[in-house]
This record gives structure tokens, sequence and C-alpha cells, in this order.
């Protein structure tokens, strides 16, 4: 089992932050928009629209309590993940908490104070199977909770996408007859 | 208020959902917080999202499910086919069962309500276990069943017949007294909801079962119970059970599945059925509960009686109480939607049908009617509602722009004779129960 650990640059934002309106705009979510090359150019757009210009693969949003709110629509998560990036925040929910799980993207929860031990900007690593976090550029270092382990494989195997991809090689019998049998 | 539950006190009691959760996963005992595989005794999904989920496994290349002969689909969401592209979905959704060899398809006509109709005929039963797509299957434990709603991962379900679930805290809502005469457990629910969202008790709701119990229950009927447990559901609880059965129906088949007296809840809570008063949840969600007079007057457009909070069989003869002999006022369309087709045919037998037509209402056939996104009776934007839907954010019925408000089967009977955002405490039948 490989481990979780991420290094990359923050973007910091506050409580309260909703998926919709938020994380990404409720029409994707509406028109089921599920292409992350669709939904990149968008991500966190209502709130920072400076952020897609700022933001690089691998890394990670920090945000206060209750990130994620609202109503449990993943567009803002399937960008997320396209983008390889990890989620710190205070606290979330459990239902978007198990959707990002679900599409991938890795989230570690209950991490207080995180808005003050990275700033936008700072370069971080956390290991999510210790929940061990490092301040590269600050020089400082913290302990947040590990990610749950049901939570850290899904993440790691490519969310319940991957799972099931896992589940078909382990179960053969139910996969699609090698050859069409179309009558 | 709060103690916390239980793992290093193997000496307490179980929740209800412990007991269940245990004995759908093989195992002796589960705590709160445990990482449980249960096996569903059946696994339901809606007419709207089994060709996703199709699409969703066969791209990964899945060609069987398992245990296909627990799966059920139900058809509630679009019941009419009001589109082509509703046409071709239903097709595609008999093709789909054919092809995967399900259980028990529900097609349009057949049911009615996916979270009503399986308490009526026996398919869900107390002590069950169960998955469905749809959030609001926590409808079932108004009967004492246990159902998670899966959404998306639903296809989990599917392909490997089980889905990875953590066992919830329990918080104990004790019910005492009785309701007064214009006030419904929807009311309790929308308060419920709002001191949750609040943090009135300063107790956590997110992914808690919240079980009734208290003299209270006695009140309670299954209706009720959908009602009350309907209503806090979109807050994200995990999910609704009742200590005790409702009047008239017998849970000795499920005795198993009670909590034990000295089971260790999360958190109590207390409420006065007598106290509550009729609400209305302001648009954005079932927990922006307001009284009604706050919002009285307000002119309406668009009210509409059914779903899965409020679409069983004494919903509407509450409501036709209040609307008999009266017409539905002019600029004001109603929308009658029986939950089931048990119940339209008991509201066409018992006359209650007559009344609403008598006064000028539109009869929709089963299923969820305008919640399910608008496809039938939608809100405009500009226009103004008051409805029993199971939600009320921006665009549930349809576009956005429009504001809906959620009130008891009383409140929006009430509402569309006058016209305008009512208190049914000054209509006459708001308390009569029964049919005449």
């Amino acid at each position: 089992m490989s481990a979780l650990v991420r290094r990359g640059f923050c973007h910091v934002f506050g409580d309260n932050i909703p998926l919709d309106e938020g994380v990404m705009a409720f029409k994707f979510a509406i028109q089921r928009v599920n292409d992350p090359k669709e939904l990149i150019p968008h991500l966190f757009e209502a709130i920072d629209p400076e952020f897609v210009r700022r933001v690089k693969p691998g890394d990670f949003v920090v945000a206060g309590r209750d990130f994620a709110c609202g109503k449990t629509h993943v567009q803002g998560f399937i960008a997320m993940t396209a983008l390889k990036m990890a989620v710190l925040c205070e606290s979330i929910s459990y239902k978007p908490l198990r959707r990002a799980a679900g599409e991938g993207l890795p989230v570690l929860a209950g991490c207080r104070g995180a808005t003050e031990f990275a700033h936008t900007g700072d370069e971080i690593e956390v290991d999510f199977d210790t929940g061990a976090a490092r301040n590269l550029t600050r020089g400082t270092r913290t302990e947040f909770p590990a990610m749950p382990p049901i939570l850290r494989d899904l993440a790691v195997n490519g969310g319940m996408r991957g799972a099931l991809a896992n589940w078909l090689r382990e179960h053969p019998e139910q996969a699609e007859a090698p050859v069409a049998s179309q009558a | 208020m709060s103690t916390s539950a239980s793992i290093g006190r193997p000496v307490s009691g179980q929740t209800a959902t412990q007991k269940i959760l245990a004995r759908a996963s093989g195992l002796a005992r589960v705590e709160p917080g445990d990482v449980v595989h249960p096996q569903p005794e059946l696994v339901i999904i809606h007419d709207g999202y089994v060709e996703t989920a199709y699409q969703q496994l066969k791209a990964i290349g899945y060609r069987h499910i398992r245990n296909p002969e627990r799966v059920v689909f139900v058809t509630d969401h679009e019941v009419a086919y009001t589109t082509q592209r509703a046409v071709e979905r239903g097709r595609k959704n008999r093709q789909v069962a054919k092809e995967w060899g399900i259980g028990q398809l529900y097609d349009v006509g057949r049911g009615g309500h996916g979270h009503l109709f399986p308490m009526e005929t026996g398919l869900v039963r107390p002590g069950m276990f169960l998955f469905a797509y749809d959030m609001h299957c926590t409808n079932f434990g108004a009967i004492g069943a246990l159902a998670m709603g899966a959404g998306t991962e639903i296809t989990a379900v599917l392909a490997t017949g089980t889905l990875w679930t953590i066992v919830p805290h329990t918080v104990c809502v004790t019910l005492e007294g009785a309701l007064p005469p214009g006030s419904h457990p929807r009311d309790v629910g929308f308060l419920l909801a709002h001191g949750f969202a609040e943090r009135t008790w300063k107790v956590d709701h997110d992914y808690r079962v919240v079980e009734f119990a208290g003299a209270g229950l006695k009140t309670l009927d299954l209706a009720a119970r959908v009602a009350l447990g309907n209503s806090v559901t979109e807050l994200g609880v995990a999910n609704v059970l009742f200590a005790a059965p409702p009047p008239g129906l017998d849970f000795a088949a499920a005795r198993d599945f009670v909590s034990d007296e000295n089971a260790a809840y999360e958190a109590q809570i207390t409420i006065d059925l007598a106290k509550v008063t009729p609400q209305v949840a302001l648009p954005g969600g079932p927990e922006r509960a307001a009284a009604v007079e706050s919002v009285a007057g307000r002119r309406i457009d668009h009210a509409y009686l059914g779903s899965c909070g409020s679409g069983m069989y004494e919903d509407f003869v509450a409501a036709a109480n209040i609307i008999r002999g009266h017409r539905v006022a002019d600029g004001v369309r109603l929308f009658v939607v029986p939950g089931t087709t048990e119940t339209a045919r008991r509201l066409a037998n018992d006359g209650i049908t007559q009344v609403y037509i008598d006064a000028g209402a539109v009869v929709l056939p089963p299923g969820c009617g305008p919640c399910a996104g608008g496809i039938m009776g939608p809100l405009a934007p500009g226009e103004v509602s008051i409805s029993t839907a199971a939600t009320n954010h921006d665009g549930r019925f349809g576009p956005v722009g429009g504001e809906a408000f959620l009130g008891s089967p009383l409140t929006v009977a009430a509402s569309a004779v006058a016209g305008q955002v009512t208190d049914p405490r000054g209509m006459a039948g708001a308390s009569r129960r029964g049919v005449h």
C-alpha cells in the first residue's frame, strides 16, 4: 500500500465555503457536466476569480469550518481531483467528505488551526496516513488527525470508480462478455 | 446533555441502528464509528437514476450485478412521460431491468412513490436493512426499517452487493404531549430541523440517526411519522427511527431491533408537542422554519399537496377537511399528488378526490409530483409557491427564480383556498382528523 503524502502550494479560504457558487457554479451540477476540462476553468470562480490563474497541479486548498457545505454536488471535487489537489479543512460534513473520497480527492478533516498553519502561497507537505504536516515555507510543523483508512484507501485507489474497477478484476464473472453478442 | 457513546463501555445497551447494522453485517455487535459492510435485503433505485447507474457500471466493464433479485426499480420521478426523452428513459429502464435480471420493476402506474408504497405493500418491513439511491428513503424509519441513502454510490451496492458504512451515533428526541388543532407533524419537523441547524440544543445532527421516543409517539400514525422524519432528512441526518411502532401496526417480528433502554444515545432532546404551532419553511430548506403568522398574507401562485413527505392517505384527508366546500382561489393552481396508486384508489373510493376536483384542484398521477424538478406542475421565475414538498431550494420545482415556501398539508390547503399564505387554525376543518 503506497503512502499518501502530498506536497504543494496552498490556497487558503475561510469558513462555510459552499460547493454550489463557492467551489463550483451550480449550473454545472444541473447540467451534469462531469468533464474536468470544462470544470477546471471555473474552480472557485465565484469567490476568487484569480484562483484558476494561480492554481497548479498538486496544490492544496486549506479551508476553515464546514468546507463544501450545501447540497453535495461533485463537480468541484471532479475538477480538484483532476488537478491532483488535496484539501485540509477544520471541518466538513459527512456527506461531502465521503463524496470527495469517492471522487478520489484526499480531504483531511478536523485540522484545527489549519488556516493559521498555512497561508496562501506557502508550500506544505502532508502525510495523510499520520496527519503530520510540515510548512516548508515557514519551517513549522504540526499534527492533524490522520485520514480514516477507509477514506484514504478510496482516495489512493482512484475513488469509487477505481475501487469498482479493482472489484471487477477480482470478480471477472461480472465482466462484460469478451465478444459482444448483439442480436 | 451529551453522553459520548460507547467504545470502551461494552456494558451499555445498543441502539436499534447498532442492532440492525450488526445483523446485516453478520457481526455480534457494532459500535458507532465502526466501518461495516452490511448486506441489504433490498436495493431501491428510482427511474431517474437507473440509466446513469447502468452506464457507469458498463463503462467500467460490468455486465452482471450482485444479487439482482434484491434490486427494485421504482417509477416516481417521471410518471407521465411529458417528453420524448422520458419515453426513451422509460424504455431504457425496462431494458436494464431485463438485462440485469432485477427482482422487481414497478413501472409507470405501478406502486407509485418508492418511498411510500413499499410500506403499504409490505415490501419494506420492520427491522429490515436496505440501501436506496435517494436520501428520502429515511421514510422507512416510520415502519421500523433502516434504509441508508447511498446516492451515486448505489453503483457500488449494485456492483459489489454492499457499501462501506460507518455506524452512526443516535440522537434521541423525546416527544411529549399531543399536537394542538391546526398543528401537524410537518410543523414539528420544521422546528426540529431549525433547532438542529441553529444548534439550539448544541446537538450535532450531521450523519446522526434521529430516534423519536416518548409518550407523544402514541398520537402519531404512520403518515405522521413519515411527515416528521422526512422534514429533517434534508439536513444531512443519517436516518430516522422510532422507538415504538405506530398505532395499529405490529413490530413483533422486529422486537429485536428496538433500542435497548440503556442504549448509549449521543444526545437527548425533548419536544413538547402541545407547544408546536403551524410553521412554514422559508425558501431555501426545511430548516428555515418560521411561524406561519410571519408570512401570512403573502400572495401565492402555486400550491401542491403530496411528495414523499406528505403523500399518504391521511395527509390528503386532513387537507380535504379544510378544502371541502371551498374553491381554490383564482390565480392559484393547486396540484394534488397522491403518493401511491393505493392511496389514489382509496381517495377516489372515499370521495376525497371529488373534494379536490370540486375545489378546482388538478389531481396528478401518483409519484413525486412537482418536487422532482418540476417535471410536472413547475413553478415559474417570479412566482410564489407553498407546498408539502420534501425541500424547497431554488429550482426544486423547475426553473430558478421562484419562491417556494413549505407548510403542512393543513397550511397548504388553507393557503390554496385563501390565495395567500394562511394560518390553518382559522379554518373550519383544521382540527378534524377523519374522512367526514
